[in-house]
This record gives C-alpha cells, sequence and structure tokens, in this order.
C-alpha cells in the first residue's frame, strides 16, 4: 500500500513537472531588437569600458602603493587605500553586472540567432558560472584584504570574461559585422577584445 | 580628412607647448560650451570649418584623459606640481581651490566610460593631498626671513 501510494505521489511529481515545463514560456522572437541592442551595450562596456589590460594594471598596480607608501604620509597611505578599494568594488560591481546582462541574453535570445554548438554552450555556461563566482569571491576579497589581495583571482575573471566577450561578439555579430572584423584582428588570444 | 588636417593643426601650434596631459585636458575642457557640449576654437574653425574644429578638439581631449588614465600616481603628481607651477597661483590657494571644487570634474570627454572618469578623480585625489603634504613640508619663501632675526 504504502508502494502504491509512492509511486502515485512520483507519478504525481512528474505530471506536474510536465505542466509547469509546457506552461514556461520561450523568448519571443517578434520585437526582441531592444535585447540585443543592450546585449551589443553590455558587451562593449565590458571590452571597451572594464576590460581593457591598461585599465586593470593600473588599478591594481601595486606601484602607486609603493610610491605612496615611500613618499607620503601613512594618513596618505590609508586614503590611497581606500580609494582604491572603492575603485576596485566598483570595477568588480560593473563586471558583474554588465555579464550577468550578456547571460540574461544568452538565456533568453541568444541561441534563437546564433548557432552555437552544444559544446560551446557548455563552456559558456561554466564561463558564467566561474565568473559570477569570482566576482563574488573577489568582492569579499576585496572588502577583507584591500585592492591587493587577490590578484589571482582578478587573472581568472578577466580571462573568463575574454572567453564570454568572443562568444558573445559572435552571437551579436550580425548588429555591427564591421566592428566584429576589427575586433577580431586586434583579438589577442583568450584576452577580451579591445 | 579635415578633422585629421585640423587635429594635426591644433597638435601642432597649440598643444604642443602642453606638454602634460593634465594641462591639455583643462585647456582643452575650457573650449567647450558647457550649454551644448561642443567645442570651439576661433582659429582653428576659420582655418578649416566649425565641425571640423570641433571634432579636432574633441579628438585630443579624449587623447588627453586616456592619457591620464594610464598615468601613474607618480605620474600625475609630477603633472599637478608642473600644472600649478604653470599657473603661477599661490599653491595653498590652489589646493584649497581644486580640494573644493574639483575643476577636474568637468572636464571629463564626452563618452568616457564612469570607471575610466572615478579612477582619475581618485588619483587626482590622493595626488593632491601628496602634493599638499610635500608643500607643507617645504618651508614657506618668507619663513626664513621672518625667522633669521630670532636666529
Amino acid at each position: 500500500m504504502i508502494a502504491l501510494l509512492l509511486y502515485l505521489l512520483v507519478g504525481v511529481g512528474l505530471l506536474v513537472f510536465l505542466w509547469l515545463l509546457a506552461r514556461r514560456k520561450g523568448a519571443p522572437v517578434e520585437g526582441c531588437g531592444r535585447q540585443f541592442v543592450e546585449a551589443r551595450q553590455a558587451l562593449r562596456t565590458l571590452q571597451e569600458g572594464l576590460l581593457p589590460d591598461n585599465l586593470i594594471q593600473r588599478i591594481f598596480d601595486r606601484d602607486d602603493f609603493r610610491y605612496v607608501m615611500a613618499s607620503s604620509p601613512g594618513d596618505i597611505g590609508e586614503l590611497f587605500l581606500q580609494e582604491r578599494k572603492r575603485i576596485s568594488l566598483m570595477w568588480v560591481r560593473r563586471v558583474r553586472c554588465e555579464i550577468r546582462n550578456l547571460m540574461q541574453f544568452h538565456l533568453d535570445y541568444s541561441r534563437l540567432h546564433a548557432k552555437l554548438s552544444l559544446l560551446t554552450e557548455i563552456r559558456l555556461g561554466l564561463d558564467f558560472a566561474v565568473l559570477l563566482l569570482a566576482c563574488r569571491a573577489l568582492r569579499i576579497l576585496l572588502y577583507l584584504r584591500g585592492p591587493y589581495g587577490a590578484r589571482a583571482v582578478v587573472g581568472v575573471m578577466t580571462t573568463a570574461a575574454g572567453r564570454v566577450c568572443a562568444v558573445s561578439e559572435e552571437s551579436l555579430a550580425f548588429l555591427n559585422p564591421l566592428a566584429l572584423e576589427s575586433f577580431r584582428r586586434d583579438s589577442t588570444g583568450d584576452g577580451a577584445a579591445i | 580628412m579635415d578633422v585629421l588636417a585640423a587635429a594635426d593643426d591644433l597638435r601642432r601650434r597649440t598643444l604642443v607647448e602642453m606638454t602634460q596631459p593634465l594641462e591639455r585636458l583643462i585647456y582643452l575642457a575650457s573650449m567647450r560650451d558647457y550649454n551644448t557640449g561642443l567645442y570651439y576654437h576661433q582659429g582653428l574653425a576659420t582655418r578649416f570649418s566649425e565641425e571640423a574644429a570641433c571634432e579636432a578638439l574633441a579628438g585630443c581631449h579624449r587623447e588627453a584623459f586616456e592619457e591620464l588614465v594610464d598615468a601613474s600616481l607618480e605620474e600625475l603628481v609630477h603633472e599637478l606640481e608642473a600644472y600649478l607651477q604653470n599657473t603661477r597661483v599661490a599653491p595653498s590657494g590652489f589646493i584649497a581651490a581644486w580640494k573644493g571644487l574639483e575643476p577636474y570634474r568637468v572636464a571629463v570627454p564626452v563618452g568616457i566610460d564612469s570607471l575610466s572618469s572615478e579612477l582619475v578623480f581618485s588619483n587626482l585625489k590622493v595626488a593632491l593631498a601628496i602634493l599638499e603634504s610635500r608643500l607643507a613640508a617645504r618651508p614657506e619663501p618668507g619663513a626664513s626671513r621672518h625667522l633669521s632675526p630670532v636666529q
């Protein structure tokens, strides 16, 4: 009797699950131009505003810290660390926000337009997961250890972000083919195309 | 084509005398009308066209800002010091005005990402503090005169 009840419960559960799947709405194909433009904007912000090597190097450059400590009183050192921590946290927050925008776009729309292979999609999913985890870890590390306490995590984050940008570039290529060509020419390895 | 020629002309005739990006940034920002966001330079506009002059000024302004983003804190302190010397204003007055008014905040070109501008503002804030502490450590020019009778 108990076994019968269990089977019934499992059966009802599966039916409910199927019903929920059937009710789930896919992303509308028509009228999604705004989402594409927003995703393109997020990608451009990442590539040109947040991930350029020189900017990241400047934010996390230890030479500035050494210079301040060697040439100024302690209170200026503290001011510098506070400021650099604020900027690095702002950087993480902005990267996370743009990555989430891109992730949402991939979840909702990109599959309708880009012919991504299953392997690419799995890699992309892993990269998004790594990025969001790295963002969270980096925020905690920056709070606890200051701007110079998480250089390795910054490296992981920028590399994964570069890969995500490259795949997103393919998905959004039809919006700006000329720019894509120039990005391809200028891209180096796994880094973001700047 | 006109824009490139105008930018080249601007660099050769006017900006060549301004070796520091900070100086160029402040100068070029002053060429911009705050109500329209458009740049105006009479000499350039006469030689080329208003549009070409505007584009050339905007490009050079952006260039100067990007150089500041790339500058290390040490370079920024030197630039600020050189700028202060060029203004021929009393150092204490200059530092008080820059700390209070933060005039560099309105000198950012259009289209710059807010993170880059925040990084430059933050570095300038620290550079000003370093410069202030250095100036406080130096004896005032008149101080030795006042002290000499006591010695």
